[in-house]
């Protein structure tokens, strides 16, 4: 101890010695016999039992999910009710979710040949009949971004027995991809983000394609963030709708517990907090389904099957299995959004407590949202939380545009936020304190009026189910077919506010 | 005493494209620390290389753009994985392993998503 009181600067090494960074040993904690290769949240393990361990989580957090009706005590043979579409992003993590779904599914019957039960054995049954492996290009959104489908297309190609289904992000505006994915088309739809979320239904501006209405709606976002929030979005719908096209059952995505951790803390502290239930695990069903108990009616159910896999895992694994991953093109200002620095420090905190990481995700899967549901977003089609835009009201600040700022011709409007979800109508309209400040720019900006995604427009025709009046129905005020009063907000003169509260005020 | 180390440096998870898009190097790296390198230069035996030393030598002398990708505080940034010899470098002592001529080391950054 009597080191403690020497001079700091000549003792520095001495004071501070190093912590190690594995328990026990550095023989492998499985077998117990041959020496370690890799450090796993203070364990140790060897190579051999490190390519066992990930495939069996793998398994763990897939198998439980894939047949339509629980199993009993006694665990039944996996019968899938539809094919498997794996989301792909290029990066680690899918690299490692392609790879070991080939190896579990793919060459599994091959594998089961020399094992008892001979080969018409429903063990050597492949457990798929189609694996389709999708991958969403977001090159479009940001001029000069590399395009990497045909990258990702060659990468998944090397894997025999999956195929390649390429998307791009614009396709969320565009009516001949929603009619490809068996939906029928409607009418554009628009919203001006000034007005909180009000939209301006049939008279939206004409964005010639696609690619215009897509870099439209994610350059009129309130900030940086929001866009990087979109484009998740976005990508997540596109998933699930190429997933009902292509009668896939089970959609399951790259994400590792790295990676999901920093996805739930980065959700909730954007107001995603309802739906952590759904990042976990979601069964998404099409519009107009039922949710269904015994039979299969093209639901999807959405499965991280690396949750349980940090990102150090899949590097490891990766290198020893020498996969291709192909990496992510970097988006403009991600690192200063509220995602990159959840990831900085995330990442960070790995680094020196990797059992916090895992902790985070573990804690917040235990976490149950208070109140109930009501209808699901038309944005993101996850669950809307009763009554949040009353709650929002009450306690937000809020700005209001004046009507001048609204086109004369889009002036008939109608309050939309009760149809999206907190997060969602947060990602719209949520400015940061930058954003608020005013600017020295003489030219006010254009007004923020965006096309919405087709599914959203598709999602506020069935609400209005005459789709050829619904526009008066909306300007007289008219009755939706849901029974539901339609609240308008507007701003308020001087005097009509004195007027309301005129009784309340004291005479000075 | 050989004056330089042979050693095999591979780069994985994107992290070649900081250097010059190439994932194998074999390189010669001087077998102790550069009096200029060590803070407390008052001490006479040299230290022997290990892979705090190599991480500057190769921020120094391959690393072609974007240092703050590959080192932060002295170390490789978080969210690089070091492998020594097939081995995780956290079983050899992360940055103090000393090296050996023959060494191959590996750096894959894992910060390419998921």
């Amino acid at each position: 101890m009597s080191e403690s009181c020497g001079n700091p600067t000549v003792e520095s090494e001495a004071l501070m010695p190093k912590k190690i960074r594995f328990d026990r040993s550095t023989t492998c904690v499985k077998c117990k016999e041959q020496r370690g290769c890799l450090v796993i949240r203070h364990a140790v393990y060897c190579k051999d039992c490190f390519s066992a361990l990930l495939p069996t989580r793998f398994r763990k957090a897939l198998e439980p999910h894939i047949n339509h009706a629980p199993d009993g005590p006694r665990r039944r043979a996996l019968r899938p009710a539809g094919n498997l579409l794996l989301g792909v992003s290029g990066g680690l993590g899918s690299a490692v979710l392609l790879d070991v779904v080939h190896r579990t599914y793919t060459t599994r019957a091959v594998a089961c040949d020399g094992v008892k039960g001979g080969r018409e054995h429903p063990r050597g049954q492949k457990v798929w009949s189609t694996i389709r492996a999708a991958y969403v290009e977001v090159a479009g959104a940001f001029p000069g971004m590399k395009d990497r489908t045909e990258e990702v297309g060659e990468a998944v190609k090397r894997y025999e027995g999956i195929e390649f289904v390429p998307l791009r992000l614009e396709a969320a505006f565009d009516p001949a991809w929603w009619a490809r994915v068996g939906q029928t088309s409607t009418a554009d739809v628009s919203v001006d983000l000034n007005a909180e979320g009000t939209s301006l239904l049939a008279d939206s501006p004409s964005a010639s394609t696609p690619l215009d209405s897509l870099r439209n709606y994610l350059g009129r976002l309130p900030t940086p963030t929001a866009v990087q929030v979109a484009i998740a979005k976005l990508i997540r719908v596109l998933l699930l709708y190429t997933a009902h096209a292509t009668s896939s059952s089970h959609v399951l995505l790259g994400t590792s517990l790295t990676s999901l951790s920093i996805s739930l803390i980065s959700s909730i502290s954007q107001g995603g907090g309802f739906n952590v239930p759904q990042t976990m695990y979601e069964e998404w069903f099409p519009p107009g389904a039922e949710r269904a108990t015994e039979s299969w009616r093209g639901e999807v159910r959405v499965i991280r099957p690396l949750r349980d896999v940090g990102t150090k895992e899949c590097a490891a694994w990766a290198w020893w299995h020498a996969l291709v991953v192909v990496g992510k093109e970097r988006r403009p200002a991600a690192a200063q959004t509220i995602d990159g620095l959840t990831r900085d420090f995330i990442v960070g905190l790995e680094k020196d407590f990797p059992s916090t990481v895992s902790a985070i995700s573990k804690t917040v899967g235990k976490l149950a949202p208070k109140g109930g549901t009501c209808g699901r977003c038309i944005l993101c089609e996850l669950p809307v939380q009763t009554d949040a835009h009353e709650w929002r009201a009450r306690i937000s600040i809020r700005t209001r545009s004046t009507q001048s700022d609204v086109p004369a011709t889009l002036a008939s409007s109608v309050a939309l936020a009760p149809l999206f979800c907190y997060a969602c109508h947060t990602t719209l309209t949520s400015r940061s304190s930058r954003s608020v400040a005013p600017t020295k720019a003489s030219a006010p900006p254009p007004p923020p009026i965006v096309q919405l995604p087709v599914w959203a427009a598709a999602a506020l025709s069935r609400l209005y189910s005459d789709t050829a009046t619904e526009a008066e129905e909306i300007r007289t005020g008219g009755d939706r077919n849901v029974g539901e009063e339609v609240w308008k907000t507007r701003k308020l003169g001087e005097d009509e506010m004195r007027a309301a509260v005129g009784e309340f005020l004291f005479d000075t | 005493m050989a004056a330089t180390l042979n050693l095999k440096v591979e780069f994985g998870g994107g992290l070649e494209l900081l250097f010059d898009n190439v994932r194998s190097h074999r390189i010669a790296l001087p077998a102790h620390v550069p009096s200029s390198r060590v803070p407390d230069s008052g001490s006479r035996t040299p230290r022997p290389a290990n892979i705090t030393f190599l991480i500057h030598w190769l921020k120094d002398n391959l690393l072609k753009e974007r240092a703050e990708l590959f080192v932060e505080n002295e170390t490789v940034r978080p969210g690089i994985l070091v492998l020594v010899n097939d081995t995780d470098w956290e079983l050899e002592g992360e940055g103090d392993y000393e090296l050996k001529s023959g060494d191959e080391i590996v750096f894959i950054s894992t910060l390419h998503g998921g």
